[in-house]
């Protein structure tokens, strides 16, 4: 899925200006962005239900929206609510979409038990989706959008309002498949959850894309600091062996029993570390414990967000 | 394909909500009900009282039906996971049309057979049924129905929002559906000139709405 140049105004308001991103085939992508910032919209735009836009937008070579229906086979969605008829079972809507998806009876009747089965809501079919709790619901609308096995999954906050256990159920799901082989486009609020599963992340601020790439270039974009932080079995104040420290800028004392190491921005945060035991070690030191000190992507969103990042 | 689907669908909504037994039973109790109840209606025949009433009522609650559930639909989002799949959006109206339309024929028309056993019942079997009076009186029920769906699709896909959705059918629907029996107060004597108002007005609501409906940015 490529956008180039998206721009999309309602009435004086522009909701996205100028966005331009790729998704690759197979890869799981995280748009993030604060409220109003245009995720929905830009994901109404790729679906084919918003098609008054400027730029372009297109999937394996189909336009949207003009060759959208060629798209639409190929594309699985979940909206931020999925939201059915009020008199519909599990079952019938779950037929519905995958009948209007091109499934037959029979692979409906195979197909529906599975999906539901790998949700864990297989005891729901027969219930009406009235009755059902809003994470329930959430998952009928995870069921409907993986239900025709489509090969790329377009997901609107697909996490919002779920309880951890079914949060980390939907994200071995995603990696499942995307083992797979297929592709995830997902917007979330929650940092920590596109952190866990996105290989590639797009910020989004205001309506223009501010990062496109992964966790590791919007880290180096940055210029942040990589430190290592170690801590000692016992005090200690020896030296280090001077091997360990052709990978870092320096080492600090923090503390009796602990350093932190500044990693030079050149070298493989795993050859240094490697290199940091080898040379504690070789000193005599009792290592306790040795970890990146890495900002997570919720602190380097805040600061890149509102950092003059705009 | 998606037509046929939906269509089948939707019939199977209307069974499940409990509506179609609402109609099919509630419209022609009401209109043998309000028959027996009314002072001034000894000297015109049940059938045709049923069908002039059950075009009216069953009009409105028709027209009503479809407007009410097209704007809470709409404004649910229900439709994005249709329309993210080769569906295309005039079989989404059409589909919702037909269902309603046939629900609402069908208590239309069993209202008008129990009509008739009434007037069979008062003037006994010997002078048999009016058959001319009893097709006219089927033509401007099946004209009005048709026109009073079509207003309400139109004003389920313009109107903002249920309450305004609702004063627009009790205003303008009911009103709309009675031209087709125009034709009739003005004398023409075919019976089936119903038919041509209504036809052409159904036509041109639908086509009004699916070209509303097509533009709009869900």
């Amino acid at each position: 899925m490529r956008l180039e140049g998206v721009t999309k105004r309602y009435r004086d308001v522009t909701a996205l200006d100028g966005v331009s991103f790729d998704v690759r085939k197979g890869e799981i992508f995280g748009y993030i962005g604060p409220n109003g910032a245009g995720k929905t919209t830009t994901i109404k735009i790729m679906v084919g239900l918003l098609r008054d836009f400027a730029g372009k937008v297109a999937m394996d070579g189909h336009a949207i929206p003009a060759d959208v229906a060629a798209v639409q086979k190929l594309l699985g969605y979940l909206p931020q609510k999925a939201a059915f008829q009020d008199w519909r079972t599990v079952d019938q809507a779950l037929s519905t979409f995958g009948r209007l998806s091109g499934m037959t009876p029979a692979d409906l009747s195979k197909r529906i038990p599975e999906v539901l089965e790998l949700l864990g809501i297989a005891d729901t079919r027969r219930r009406k989706i009235t009755q059902l709790s809003g994470g329930t619901v959430q998952k009928v609308g995870m069921a409907q959008s993986i239900l025709h096995d489509p090969a790329f999954l377009v997901l609107d906050e697909p996490m919002t309002g779920l309880d951890p256990e079914a949060r980390y159920q939907f994200k071995e799901l995603f990696k499942r498949l995307r083992a797979q082989g297929t592709t995830i486009f997902f917007s979330s609020h929650i940092l920590s959850d596109v952190q866990d599963i996105a290989n590639r992340i797009g910020i989004l601020d205001r309506g223009r894309l501010l990062h496109e790439g992964t966790f590791d270039e919007l880290r180096a974009r940055m210029k942040i600091a990589r430190d290592v932080e170690i801590v000692l079995s016992r005090d200690s104040d020896r030296g280090i062996d001077p091997s360990a420290l052709v990978w870092v800028t320096g080492v600090e004392r923090t503390g009796p029993d602990r350093m932190v190491a500044h990693v030079r921005p050149d070298v493989d945060m795993d050859d240094a570390v490697d290199a940091l035991i080898d040379g504690l070690k070789k000193a005599g030191y009792r290592l306790r414990s040795i970890r990146p000190l890495v900002p997570d992507l919720e602190e380097l969103y805040v600061r890149f967000v509102e950092g003059g990042a705009r | 394909m998606s037509l046929s689907l939906l269509f089948r669908d939707e019939l199977n909504g209307f069974y499940r909500s409990k509506v179609m037994l609402a109609l099919w039973v509630g419209m022609p109790a009401l209109s043998v009900l309000l028959y027996v109840i009314s002072p001034s209606t000894g000297t015109i025949p049940v059938a045709v009282f049923t069908s002039l009433l059950v075009g009216s009522i069953g009009g409105t609650l028709s027209s009503a039906m479809l407007a009410v559930s097209i704007i809470n639909e709409r404004e649910r989002h229900v439709y994005d996971l249709f329309l993210i799949r080769p569906v295309r959006r005039r079989d989404i109206l059409l589909a919702k049309f037909l269902a309603v339309y046939a629900s609402v024929v069908v208590a239309g028309l069993l209202a008008l057979a129990l009509g008739v056993l009434a007037d069979l019942a008062v003037t006994g079997l010997s002078r048999g049924i009016n058959l001319t009076g009893l097709v006219a009186s089927m033509i401007i029920l099946l004209s009005m129905l048709a026109v009073s769906c079509s207003v309400g699709i139109v004003i389920g896909i313009v109107s903002p929002s249920v309450l305004v959705g609702v004063i627009l059918v009790l205003y303008g629907g009911n009103q709309l559906s009675a031209v087709v029996i125009l034709p009739v107060l003005l004398i023409v004597t075919e019976i089936w000139f119903p038919l041509v108002p209504g036809v052409l007005l159904t036509a041109l609501l639908l086509g009004v709405s699916i070209a509303a409906f097509n533009r709009r940015q869900l």
